[in-house]
């Protein structure tokens, strides 16, 4: 089909924002950006030269902040494998105005999650023995194999965009070749890709669900709750950052059905995930009467705001209000609810990835034959350098997120795509048609 | 300027057919050259990475050292034992850990019936130890002889096991050691190099005793050379060790003859630590 050629030359249009046209206001998010960069380096600094010391991490309680960043990362990475695959795999070849976005942010959210599971391994010198030494039993190997092997995924699907963008690269005969290649191969690198996400992202949830000695965490159902949660977060974040990257630049990024679209299914997604939640809570909470599970509850609610979030943050304003937004037509139509909805899953998904680790660690483990309550209750608070770290991986994403968004082509759609092959001259660039209008939804 | 650019690359490229869009015949010759070509530079280098395969098939999880003629199983005495703290002392000292990171703890429980009572807890070197099955690395390996044990030249601290652990039995070395041993010499001297900053340890059945004692012609939970620390320093003899594949050993003659309970049985990890139940609790 002659639509690959025509890819390249409606390239040819897509033009750099280089720092040269930046605002102050982008001066300021970028440099406010730098400095939380530079936090982020000395607290790497510190953990790498120290040791886990600086941390408030114990052995009752050995993972916190870091985990629940990369949790949240990599779930919130997961718009790449649903979108492409709803590109290439299921047909739905209009969403390739979103999908390229998503694959760009799901490169981020990956390698984020691994700059923080570099930190946080005590021995970042042995990070490649996974792939030396195999436990194939374990899920944690699993994960470590499937999150390198779907990282690859994704540069390879990020790597014909690297080179239409750039008028160099685009001169090499032979990288313009490769970039051809491996489009057409989209649908085969499409599938490996949902077929590794599909594995690693629920796997994650299984790291806390098969331990049987955590009685909160043990469930069958936590596998699919984090795989049906980062379908839900996943392209809420690439609806979020293209509709205020949309509002900022004043262009409209992806054509309006396409974001309603992807709302849609966001909001189907929450529903998805909340009807297992529900039965999850109450199979192991409501109508549970296993004596260890009730301990843990009573635990939980009672010395940690666990009820509240769960039901708030994770519950309510994590998933069910977003979901009456997005599916609720006359409230889709309107941007600003978009973004407050996908604002709000996201928050509910952090907010459950930080529940999920800290509930199992909280509840003491009790081995001990009698029947006082021998152990004490665990508690953690991220220290500074915790704290810093974590900023400065997730600045690290921004800042690459922005770079990317005015040097790479990361929406195709976002100039006038209706050239007709046969036109003498190409119609108005979508930058002068766009400009005065208004945004659409205020 | 960008039409002459791409003029070349189309033509360079035959259009496929619309059915068959994913490759087409020179890209598939090209994956089969190229896939080809990988098969030889496999086969190349498979004398060197031969050397890897060896390694890691001689650290399977299972059966990675210790005597399979042995099995090491200890028995705790709950009812005998008064709560000294002399074992988890004698551990500190032998195995050079500090007091945030024991080996071997003390805690006091009491049954239903009111009457307090000491349960100390080594590693139970479970034979099906959840911290074995999550280790990404196979840093902690099951040996012939039933001990789990740690490589620590493997760890790379992710802390799995310390999470999956139901005995809470597993230290990391959060920071790097420099402090002093609070134990030496007053409960012993270290017989074993502390552990580098950043990887997990844990109760090992004092196996450098157990190794050294066997090659030297002494059996463990006779010779006191060869047996844990924990086991020879106890003042009221509360703790057995020994081989249970021997029925003429003292363990195997307690485990038969008396009422013995495992920390967690409902887990199915099938600890090898015995407590005899104290007074007042069933086993």
């Amino acid at each position: 089909m002659s639509a690959h050629t025509q890819d390249i030359r409606q390239t040819a249009q897509f033009k750099r924002l280089g720092l040269r046209h930046s605002s102050p206001l982008l001066r300021l998010w970028l440099g406010g950006l730098v400095i939380a960069l530079m936090i982020g380096m000395v607290a790497a600094a510190q953990v790498l030269i120290n040791g886990l010391v600086v941390t408030n991490l114990t052995n009752q309680l050995p993972w916190g902040l870091w985990i629940t960043l990369d949790l949240s990362s990599i779930a919130l990475g997961a718009g790449a494998f649903t979108l492409s695959a709803a590109v290439y795999l299921f047909g739905l070849k209009r969403y390739e105005a979103i999908a390229r976005v998503a694959v760009f942010i799901g490169l981020l959210g990956y390698s984020s999650a691994m700059l923080a599971l570099f930190l946080d391994i005590g021995r970042w010198d042995r990070f490649y023995h996974p792939i030396i030494y195999w436990n194939v039993h374990s899920v944690l190997w699993e994960i470590t194999l499937c999150v390198i092997l779907y990282t690859t995924v994704l540069f390879t699907e990020l790597l014909p965009v690297v080179i239409e963008s750039s008028r160099r690269l685009r001169s090499v005969k032979l990288l313009v070749r490769i970039a051809h290649f491996l489009h057409r191969l989209m649908p085969v690198v499409a599938t490996v890709g949902m077929g590794l996400s599909l594995l690693h992202q629920s796997s994650l949830g299984a790291t806390y669900g098969i331990l049987a000695a955590r009685p909160v965490w043990y469930s069958p159902a936590a596998p699919v709750l984090f795989i049906l949660s980062a379908v839900a977060a996943g392209p809420a974040l690439t609806l979020l950052v293209t509709i205020l990257s949309g509002k900022l630049l004043n262009r409209e990024l992806v054509p309006a059905d396409v974001l309603e679209g992807v709302a849609k299914f966001v909001g189907f997604a929450c529903l998805a995930y909340l009807y297992l939640k529900l039965w999850s809570w109450a199979s192991t909470n409501y109508y549970s009467q296993v004596p260890e599970q009730r301990f843990g509850v009573e635990i939980l609610s009672q010395y940690t705001p666990y009820n509240f979030t769960f039901w708030f943050g994770e519950v309510l304003f994590g998933a069910l209000v977003p979901a009456v937004f997005l599916l609720w037509e006359r409230l889709r139509r309107n941007r600003n609810v978009v973004i407050l909805a996908a604002l709000m899953i996201i928050a509910g998904i952090v907010i459950n990835r930080w529940n999920m680790t800290l509930s199992g660690f909280v509840i003491p483990l009790d081995w001990s034959p009698g029947v006082r309550d021998v152990f004490t209750i665990n508690s953690y608070e991220p220290s500074l350098i915790e704290w810093g770290a974590a900023i400065g991986i997730v600045a690290y994403s921004w800042f690459a997120f922005t770079l990317g968004i005015r040097y790479l082509n990361l929406y195709p759609e976002a100039r006038d795509l209706e050239v007709p092959p046969g036109a003498t001259t190409p119609a108005p660039a979508p930058e002068e048609s766009s400009a005065p209008q208004p945004s659409p939804s205020t | 300027m960008s039409e002459q650019k791409q003029k070349p690359a189309e033509r360079t490229l035959p259009q496929p057919p619309p059915n068959m869009r994913l490759l087409s015949r020179k890209e598939f010759m090209t994956l089969l050259i190229g896939g080809g070509a990988t098969l030889v530079l496999a086969a190349t280098l498979a004398q060197p990475l031969d050397y890897f395969a060896r390694e890691i098939a001689q650290n399977r999880a299972d059966g990675h050292g210790g005597d399979p003629n042995f099995h090491w199983v200890m028995v705790i005495d709950l009812s005998r034992c008064i709560g000294c703290d002399y074992c988890v002392w004698a551990c500190q000292a032998t195995n050079d850990t500090r007091d945030d990171m024991r080996w071997n703890i003390r805690v006091d429980d009491e049954t239903p019936l009111g009457t307090t009572f000491h349960v100390t807890r080594p590693c139970l070197h479970c034979a099906h130890a959840p911290c074995v099955e999550v280790c990404p690395v196979q840093a902690t390996y099951h040996r012939a002889d039933g001990l789990v044990i740690m490589d620590y030249d493997k760890c790379i601290g992710c802390r799995y096991c310390q999470t999956a652990c139901p005995y809470g039995a597993r230290s990391f070395n959060w920071g790097e050691r420099n402090d002093e041993n609070p134990r030496v010499p007053e409960w012993g001297q270290p017989e074993v190099p502390r552990r580098p900053r950043g990887v997990v340890e844990k109760c090992t059945f004092c196996v450098h005793r157990i190794d050294r004692g066997l090659a030297n012609g002494l059996m463990p939970g006779v010779d006191e050379e060869a047996t844990p620390a924990c086991v020879t320093v106890c003042p009221v003899n509360a703790r057995f060790f020994g081989n249970i594949n021997d029925p003429n050993s003292e363990v195997a003659r307690i485990i038969a003859s008396r009422p013995t309970l495992r920390l967690r049985e409902d887990l199915g990890t099938e600890p090898n630590v015995y407590y005899i139940p104290p007074e007042g609790l069933e086993a």
